[in-house]
């Protein structure tokens, strides 16, 4: 049974069957989860919560700063299939594809003075949990999982939004320390009850 | 139920009663006497392209199964057993012959026929007690199909589509025909926002004048060539049939020349010029206008607009969009947009055009994220005693003696149908409200029942029982499936 991860449909990942993710690396795991004392699973659970706290504070620049050249940034539209129907992401269509030029305009229009949506600015809190990771077939990329959940607050009495999903990352070790490579997120809704996605999960 | 004469008045005249964007008696209206007989879009045909497969879409709260059965015929199935009333399909999407009812396991064939009834003969007695035969999912009213586009409408005496699309149909095309085999969809990304669904239909119609301030940021950040987002005043607004949109100006140069700069490859313009009418050529080519945003009333929108894809180049990709404003209530909105791409074009030039529609619109287009931000905003404004005193002009374009500021272009100036005039106004948000209004004041007729099998009061039997267990015999009574009653 492969309907809740990246790994739907026959093996292939769905980074791997998007029209946008041709520049995509395409490392896998090998083997179990590393133990939670495993020094590589201590660096992937620390990277993935300051990220989150960029993320709750909207330091866009930094966490851009954190993403490696040849990221894939893939966000599928989740579907309600039979049992058995071997999918539950709808063909071909994503909420958010993206390569990190898109991602750095998407960065980019916060910093204007016209960003409406974010103005005010929304309260965020970014909750991971379920953190695992996995060494990869090279020896300086490793896999981490996680389950994030998303509490997105705007006004002063307006109901809060949330979001929850998993993500399987591909994190790469370089000079100037971990860099996110790939990032599938699987949102655990069909229909997002949010007013829109001017957030990163 | 509150008078709303006054309401329907004011639109008329061009004034919105700001309460109309949060109302809960309006939305009641509106679910009876515009939803329940309206055409309203339901899906494409690229979504169930193979026999058995089908996509489950809704009509408020109406559940449709949106299939093409084995011979290839699409049909639009009200998703509900005709036994106890459950749905008998729960998937959103998928490929099936058939569809089993999860209760009691009645089953249905891809084309609606009821095939297997567990016990038949046990429970029913077979045929004499309960017609199996000819018994089929109860079909939506009416169906209607233009460019593979599928509407369905809950009135069985609405006009045909063609009639009701009228002359939008020549915009349609623009979008939806830029070749012989026409688009292929992909999506919908489906999220709620807590808006009232006019106002983005209202928006996608003719809003230009929203652009320059809502939408600054996504020219700041180089998503445009055109340095500034006033550019649109120099485009068109245009309505036409049922429907309406927005245009920008291109400059100078030969058709090719012009759909070259919004981005087309040459191959893509060999097969518009082909596909295309002389008159739906000569908007692009001769009169240099390029359709943007539109709504076909009530609630369906397109949209079509050519960003910057890639870092460092000049170069733009059109993409186009259709989305639907589904209605949940008087302040709540799901949004269901999809992708749509000429099935002919290239697999590169497919995905660089996804890649421009997912940076634009959608749940996380650049665009949609500050839109959405003002209408959540104007809906919650509009709920207050306040918004009840408050009539919003909506006559931008119209001088207080009722004059145009701008007079519609001549037949010289622009070779489309419909009414056309250059720069902001606000004449196609009135024509949708006008619209609105029209079907608001309008009662509907009390729709026909429909009984599933024989119904003893319609065959003028006494109702059966233990007592008198032969009565209600299919011999005794017309033959009454899925018979109407006036």
């Amino acid at each position: 049974m492969t309907v809740n991860t990246a790994h739907e449909a026959s093996g292939t990942t769905l980074s791997e069957q998007s029209a946008l993710g041709a520049h995509a690396p395409r490392t896998q795991r090998t083997g179990r989860s590393l133990p939670f004392n495993d020094e590589l699973h201590l660096e992937a659970h620390r990277w993935l919560v300051d990220e989150a706290y960029l993320l709750d504070e909207q330091d866009y620049d930094e966490w851009l700063s954190r993403i490696a050249d040849d990221m894939h940034y893939l966000m599928p539209v989740r579907v309600t299939t039979a049992l058995g129907a071997g999918y539950s992401t709808s063909p071909g269509m994503a909420h958010m594809d993206e390569n990190k030029y898109s991602l750095s305009r998407r960065v980019a229009r916060f910093a204007t003075e016209h960003a409406w949506t974010e103005d005010p600015p929304s309260r965020l809190r970014h909750y991971v949990t379920n953190v695992r990771t996995f060494r990869t077939e090279k020896a300086d990329e490793i896999i981490a999982e996680s389950a994030v959940l998303l509490f997105r607050s705007r006004g002063d009495v307006g109901e809060a939004a949330t979001v929850s999903a998993g993500r399987e990352d591909l994190l790469r070790r370089t000079a100037t320390g971990w860099q996110l490579a790939r990032r599938t997120i699987m949102l655990d809704e069909a229909v997002i009850r949010m007013q829109n996605l001017a957030i990163f999960l | 139920m509150t008078d709303q004469t006054s309401v329907i008045q004011d639109v008329q005249r061009g004034m919105i009663p700001a309460h109309i964007y949060n109302d809960k008696e309006i939305f009641e209206l509106e679910k009876e006497r515009l939803f329940g007989r309206s055409w309203l879009f339901v899906a494409h045909e690229s979504e169930v392209p193979e026999a058995g497969d089908y996509v489950v879409r809704r009509v408020l709260e109406d559940s449709f199964i949106i299939s093409r059965d084995e011979k290839g015929e699409i049909r639009a199935l009200f998703n509900m057993c005709l036994h106890r009333g459950m749905q008998v399909c729960r998937a959103e999407m998928g490929n099936a012959s058939h569809f089993r009812c999860p209760y009691h396991g009645w089953s249905y064939r891809n084309d609606g026929r009821i095939v297997g009834l567990p016990f038949h003969k046990e429970a029913y007695g077979g045929e004499e007690g309960f017609k199996k035969k000819g018994q089929t999912l109860l079909p939506a009213p009416s169906l209607g199909i233009y460019n593979g586009l599928i509407f369905i409408s809950l009135d069985p005496d609405a006009e045909p589509l063609e009639d009701f699309l009228g002359d939008f149909k020549f915009y349609m095309d623009y979008y939806t025909k830029q070749s012989a085999d026409g688009i292929e969809l992909r999506g919908p990304q489906r999220w709620r926002v807590k808006a009232n669904w006019k106002i983005g239909a209202e928006n996608f119609a003719g809003d230009m004048y929203h652009t320059p301030q809502t939408h600054t940021s996504v020219v700041e950040i180089g998503l445009f060539r055109e340095p500034k987002a006033e550019k649109r005043k120099d485009g068109t607004t245009y309505w036409a049939g049922n429907g309406g949109g927005t245009t920008y100006k291109l400059p100078e140069g030969s058709l090719e020349d012009r759909l070259r700069y919004v981005g087309y490859p040459d191959e893509m313009i060999g097969r518009m010029k082909e596909q295309w009418t002389q008159q739906q050529l000569d908007v692009v080519g001769k009169d240099g206008f390029m359709v943007s945003a539109a709504s076909l009333f009530p609630n369906m929108s397109f949209v079509h607009n050519w960003p910057r894809v890639e870092e460092g180049s000049d170069e733009v990709l059109p993409f186009i969009s259709i989305r639907m404003w589904q209605p949940i209530s008087e302040n709540e909105t799901e949004v269901l947009s999809w992708f749509a791409v000429d099935k002919n074009a290239s697999e590169e030039y497919k995905a660089l055009s996804y890649k421009a529609y997912l940076m634009c619109f959608g749940s996380g287009g650049m665009f949609e994220q500050d839109d959405v931000e003002n209408w959540v905003s104007l809906t919650n404004t509009a709920a207050g005693s306040m918004a009840r005193r408050l009539l919003l002009n909506g006559r931008m374009g119209l001088l207080e003696d009722g004059q145009n500021v701008v007079e519609p272009l001549t037949a010289k100036e622009y070779s489309g149908p419909g009414s056309t005039r250059i720069g902001y106004s606000e004449y196609n948000q009135r024509e949708l409200l006008f619209r609105w209004a029209d079907h608001l004041e309008r009662p509907v007729q009390a729709a026909a029942q429909l009984h599933v099998g024989i119904d003893p009061v319609q065959a003028g039997a006494v109702a059966g029982g233990d007592a008198a267990p032969s009565v209600g015999s299919a011999a005794t009574v017309p033959a009454a499936m899925m018979s109407q009653e006036a």
